[in-house]
Order: structure tokens, then sequence, then C-alpha cells
């Protein structure tokens, strides 16, 4: 069977920090390598709705305060419910940093003032002021937890047939990147965690949560990009993607990853951690 | 306590220059301001100097040099802020070493490049006469923060201070419009380029929004990142006009230097030089280290290219394509002078590089996390056939690279700052501070 995704890439030209792009050229070669077609569609302001729905995975990274304001204005002609309907059906989606904030319901920045989110990821985000250090630098994340998502997630009729199977992510649930944000996320109860930080800060630096989970959308503080030294990650969502559009679990070829176990070592015995 | 600090200050440097310490540069100042919070001011207010400051992501090093260059050929005596030392203790410290015992500054110019968020406390400190504003990118945002941000506090800054000179990029629009707020400044003048360019921004661009009212600025000519021939269509503000689009000579290659040169030109004329002059000093210009510094070492020729941010980063491989370039050397590392997050790598076109390099060496702490971009870049996959190769040793990163330059090319070496100053001590084996 020829699949075809398309790579939904939300305001690549307003949010879009510390190289987030990379995480959709790495799907995209993921994808192509292996003989899946992937078009990356680049959605911005003034785009059409019709262009939204017809992503299988949603990319969203991270942006400085004022593209914020402009891209919060666009969604507000009608994108948000989108999104919304596209998030609650399933649609993969990697919403980084800023992104991650403005999916939760509101931010609080240092002098009280509200910046209200879209509500869709409950989760809230505080800025504690100057007085308070940014939180930067490299981080190190277990995400088993959406191991056991994927499992739910798999369609009963087919879970059993033989050539189903659930990719784990290898030691890839060990998740590797870098965060730099001033905001401190507290999740609701509505949404998981999406991993465990082992080194660094995550989501408020004080309850060993990083990012937030729901259906199949992931937010998180990982950038790097995040997908350019945990190819597992990259995998497990062209695999969902293909999961939602097809309703079918693919194995996808192995590919050579040498180069990603050799960045990330660099970084693990830097931590003085063994992966 | 200001001649305590300049004596102290000039021994300090001696000694760390003796025992090649290191770091020499900024230690003097350091010590100079401990002593005396205004060191800087009560040494400048006494003297006839007059000061020149240079602010911009990228290209304050080469301006500045490029103004000290057409100066001293001119006859005019100089001082300035070397080795990119741009903050207040690094301005302090040019100023204990480049004035006498008694404290006296003899220099006709002071030529201070400023760092993007020292720029309001150096204000603070002295009266500058002339500012020349290059541009704002990206960064490093855990440094920086935003660029609008950084716009808004200089505009803020430049507000009480209507007597200045300015120089502003009119192609870039935050910069313009800093001009275009500032109504009692009664000289802002503006470069820019006029010519053919791209109808759109590429990726790396930053400020394609109206800096005034956030709709997206159309372009009839786009010549690289945000920068180009900008309007709004909803609130009308457009690029200023420009005092210069041209110049006979230009000593460096690359757009980016093309704006560094148009820049510093303009500030020339201002200053009363005539266009001849100017092009005479320009002549003899040297490069900063890094910055298309050429070098010769074990009979082949080699060519640096410091490289700090996707925007810089981008304007090299466009630049070194147009040279011809087959052989090159990449070089990342992380450390705090670097950026310690290297994920900027990603908003750089080596789709680009792949293309015309025939042998890529990757080198530096960060090796890897380069492979794994370069791997992306690739349209077809083939670990096997990788068209570059991960040296993590320096010296034999260096020594491969030659190998694979023949006699009559030139190797290019696109380092980030402290894999350049270890390269280059590899290459001419002297410390550079």
């Amino acid at each position: 069977m020829n699949y075809k995704l398309t790579l939904g890439w939300l305001y690549p030209d307003l949010m879009s920090t510390y190289g987030d792009r990379g995480n959709i050229i790495i799907l995209q070669k993921r994808c192509e390598w292996r003989g899946i077609k992937a078009e990356i569609d680049p959605i911005t302001v003034g785009a059409n709705d019709q262009q939204l729905k017809n992503v299988d995975f949603i990319l969203m990274g991270g942006a400085e305060d004022r593209q914020q304001e402009i891209v919060g204005k666009d969604l507000e002609t009608g994108k948000d419910k989108i999104l919304h309907e596209l998030i609650e059906k399933g649609i993969p989606g990697l919403y980084i940093c800023g992104a991650y904030q403005f999916l939760g319901k509101y931010y609080k920045e240092a002098d009280g003032t509200i910046i209200n989110g879209l509500g869709i990821f409950d989760v809230y985000t505080e800025n504690p002021g100057p007085n308070h250090p940014r939180l930067i630098g490299n981080m190190v994340v277990d995400s088993s937890v959406i191991v056991s998502e994927a499992e739910q997630s798999i369609p009963q009729e087919t879970a059993s047939s033989s050539i189903v199977k659930v990719r784990t992510l290898r030691n890839d649930e060990i998740l590797l990147g870098f965060e730099n944000h001033g905001g401190r996320t507290y999740l609701g109860k509505e949404v998981k965690p999406f991993a465990k930080v082992i080194k660094g800060f995550g989501n408020n630096g004080q309850d060993g949560t990083e990012g937030a989970i729901y259906k199949n959308s992931i937010g998180t503080y990982l950038h790097g990009p995040i997908l350019a030294k945990n190819p597992g990650l990259a995998d497990y969502l062209i695999q969902t993607a293909i999961n939602i559009k097809y309703n079918k679990y693919i194995n996808l070829d192995p590919l050579d990853d040498s180069l990603e176990e050799e960045a990330r070592n660099v970084i693990a015995s830097r931590l003085k951690l063994q992966l | 306590m200001k001649l305590l600090s300049i004596w102290l200050g000039k021994s300090i440097s001696l000694i760390s220059r003796v025992l090649n310490l290191g770091n020499g540069s900024t230690w003097p100042g350091h010590l100079a301001l401990k002593i005396n919070k205004h060191f800087i001011s009560s040494l400048l207010k006494n003297s006839k100097t007059q000061i020149i400051l240079i602010a911009g992501t990228n290209g304050k090093t080469t301006t500045s040099l490029l103004i000290k260059t057409i100066l001293e050929h001119n006859k005019k005596s100089t001082i300035h802020n070397s080795s990119g030392a741009n903050l207040l203790n690094g301005i302090a410290s040019s100023l204990v070493l480049q004035s006498s015992l008694k404290g006296k500054l003899k220099a006709d110019y002071a030529i201070f490049e400023v760092d993007e968020n020292a720029f309001s406390k150096v204000l603070l400190e002295m009266d500058p006469q002339y500012i020349v504003l290059l541009n704002l990118f990206r960064d490093q945002l855990d440094r920086y923060g935003e660029v609008a941000n950084v716009a808004k506090k200089w505009a803020t800054a430049l507000q009480e201070e209507p007597t200045i000179n300015l120089i502003l990029n009119a192609d870039d629009p935050q910069i313009a419009y800093i001009g275009q707020q500032l109504f009692n400044h009664k000289k802002t003048e503006y470069f820019g380029l006029q010519q053919k360019g791209l109808d759109q921004p590429e990726h790396a661009a930053d400020s394609t929004y109206c800096p005034r009212c956030g709709t997206k600025l159309s372009y009839k000519n786009v010549y690289y990142s945000h920068l180009g021939n900008w309007e709004c269509s909803h609130c009308g503000l457009k690029q200023p006009q420009t005092a210069i689009e041209r110049f006979t000579y230009m000593p460096l290659e690359g757009l980016y230097n093309t704006y560094n040169t148009l820049a510093a030109v303009l500030l020339c004329k201002s200053l009363g030089l005539s266009e001849k002059q100017i092009e005479e000093g320009l002549q003899a210009f040297k490069p900063a280290f890094g910055r298309q510094e050429k070098l010769n070492y074990l009979g082949k020729q080699l060519e640096f290219f410091l490289v700090k941010n996707p925007t810089g980063f981008n304007q090299t491989i466009q630049t070194i394509k147009h040279l011809k370039a087959r052989t090159i050397l990449l070089a990342l590392n992380d450390r705090y002078a670097d950026g310690t997050d290297v994920s900027w790598i990603w908003d750089v076109d080596f789709e680009k590089l792949a293309d015309f390099a025939d042998n890529i060496i990757i080198t530096g702490d960060r090796a890897y996390d380069m492979g794994i971009r370069l791997k992306y870049s690739q349209k077809e996959f083939k670990i096997k056939n990788l068209k570059f190769k991960i040296e993590l040793d320096l010296n034999s990163a260096v020594q491969t690279a030659l190998e694979l330059t023949s006699p009559t090319e030139t190797l290019y070496i696109l380092p980030t700052y402290t894999a350049m100053l270890d390269i280059r001590k590899i290459v001419s084996g002297k410390k550079i501070l």
C-alpha cells in the first residue's frame, strides 16, 4: 500500500524558534526514506480552513510574545475550533514550548496580566518574574508513559493480528533535548505528563514532570529540535499518523541511527548518565 | 580614583599577558569599574575624542574595523574595543589600555562595538556623536531575549539623546522603525540596497511582520533574511529614503558585507571624508580574525568564516558557493561564547551546502549533532555513502580536511566562536586574546 501523509506546519514564519522546523524535516525524510509520501504544508496567517482540516500531523513551534499575539488573532477566525477537533480526533501533533503554553488554559505574565490560551490542554503557565531564572539547559526525560498510550489506541480488531505489533520506543523512551523557558507550567487532571524528568527542569522545576500528552498530541519544552536526537519518537509519530489515517498499524523499516546514538551518548556522558 | 583604575588596569593587563593567562582584554576594565563605577564617563568627559558606537546582531566587528581602517588611513588616530569585548568592561578595558598614565585620551575617534543588551547601559556612560545600527536577527534568545524587545529598548534609550547622528539600516524593518519613531533626532541617515533580490523572505527570516501594526510586510526585493525593500500595505509604514545604496569598492565578499561597508562609508562621509579618501582607506582593509580571514598552513590556503547564527551561516553558504568552495570544515562547539543551545543549526539551509560541497569534515564538541543535521539535508539516505566525515579531534579534523584540499584550492573553515579560536591556534601556532 502506498501511504501518504500531509505534515501540517502551523505558522512557520511566526512560531519557529530554536530550529523547530528540524522536526518537520526529520519526519518528512524518515517517511520518504521508507517510501511513504510526505508533503509539508505550511499553514500561516490567512490560510483557509480546508488546508488545516487536511493535515495528518501538526507541528507548532515556539514564538516570541509579539508573534504569538498575531497567531492568536488568526486562530480566532475559526482555526482554533478546527485545531481542537483535529486534536480530539487523535491527529498526532508536537507543540513545542510557546505552542505548548498556548494550547493550555492561560499564561500569566510576571506582572499578573493573563493571556488566555486555547484551553485544549488542561494546563496553565505562570511566569514568576525576573527574580526567578529562566530554565535553561540540556535535558533528559523518561517518556515510557507514551508507550502505554500507544497500546490503548490500537484498534481492537487489528490488535490480535500477528502482523501488528506495538512499537516500543527502544532506549528512545529516554528522550534528550534542550529547554529554555521562563514560564512554569502546571498540569490539571485532564492531561497526563508527557515524561518524567531525569535531568533538567521540565514543566516547572518542582514536580518532576515534563510536558503533557492528550490523545496523540504532545506538548513539551524539549527542543533541540526534539526529534533530532530522538528518532524513536519521530517513528512513533509517523506510525500514529498512519494508524489514524488508514486505521492500520505498520512496522517501519529500520534506519541507521548511529549518529543519533553517538550524539545522545555525548550529552548523556556529560550529564553522567548511562543510556 | 580614575588614575588608580588606569594604573592597576594596565598592570593587570601586563601581568596577564606575560603569564599568558588569556582573556587579558576584559580584566583591566572589570577592575577599573570595580574601583570607580563611572570610570568610563569620567575619563571620556574631559577628552575631545569623538565617540562612534556600532550595534547590531551581525557585522559589528567587521564594520568597526572598516571604519577604523578608513580613518587611520586618513591620518586620524583611533581607539576601539578589540576581540569582541563589547560589554561595559570590554569598553573600559580599551580605555585603560589606550589612555596615557595621566588618564588622557589622545585619539581623534573612539569606535566601540556594543553588545545588544549593553547598549542602554553604555549610553548612560557616554555621549557618542555617532551611532550605527546594523541589523537585528534572532540570535541566542537565552542571552538576548526577543528581537522586538531589543529594538524597543534601543528606541527608548535613543529617545533621550536627540543630538546623536544616527546611521541606520533602512532594509531592516526593526532598525528603520527605530529611526522613524525618533521625531526629535535632527540627523538620521539610512543605508540600504537597491538591486534585484528574492521575491520572498527565506525561512530564517525573523521580522517579516510590520513593527508598527503587526501585518505581514510586502517586499519588492528581499536580500536576505528579513532585509529588503519592504512596506506595510495596512498601515503604510515603509522603508525610509536611503542616503547610500552602492559604493565603488567592496573589500569583502557577501551581501552582508555590502551592508557593513555601506554603513562604514556613510558614517565616514558624515565625518567629512571624501569618496576618494574612503575608497583608498577601504583598499587598505584587512579582515578581523575569523571573518573571511585568509591564512596559509602547510602550503595550503585556508579561509575562516566565523558562524554564529542561522542568518550569518546562510549568508556564508551563499558566499562560499560563489567562491567555488569544494572542501569545507565545519566546527560546532556549545560553550558559553558559542551559545550552549545548538538547535539553531536546524534553521540553516544545509541542503544548499550539500548541493555543491564535495568534501565536508565535521568537528567540535557537538560534531554528531551537526552530522545529524547534514544526514537530513541529503536527498537520498545512504549511511555508508555519506558526503561528510566526522572527526572529533580538532587536530585530525584539520589534517584530514587539508589532505582533501588540492594545492590550487582553498579550505573553507566554518567554526563557531570557541572552535575558531582553537583551530586558529592550531594553524597559526599562536593564541589570540
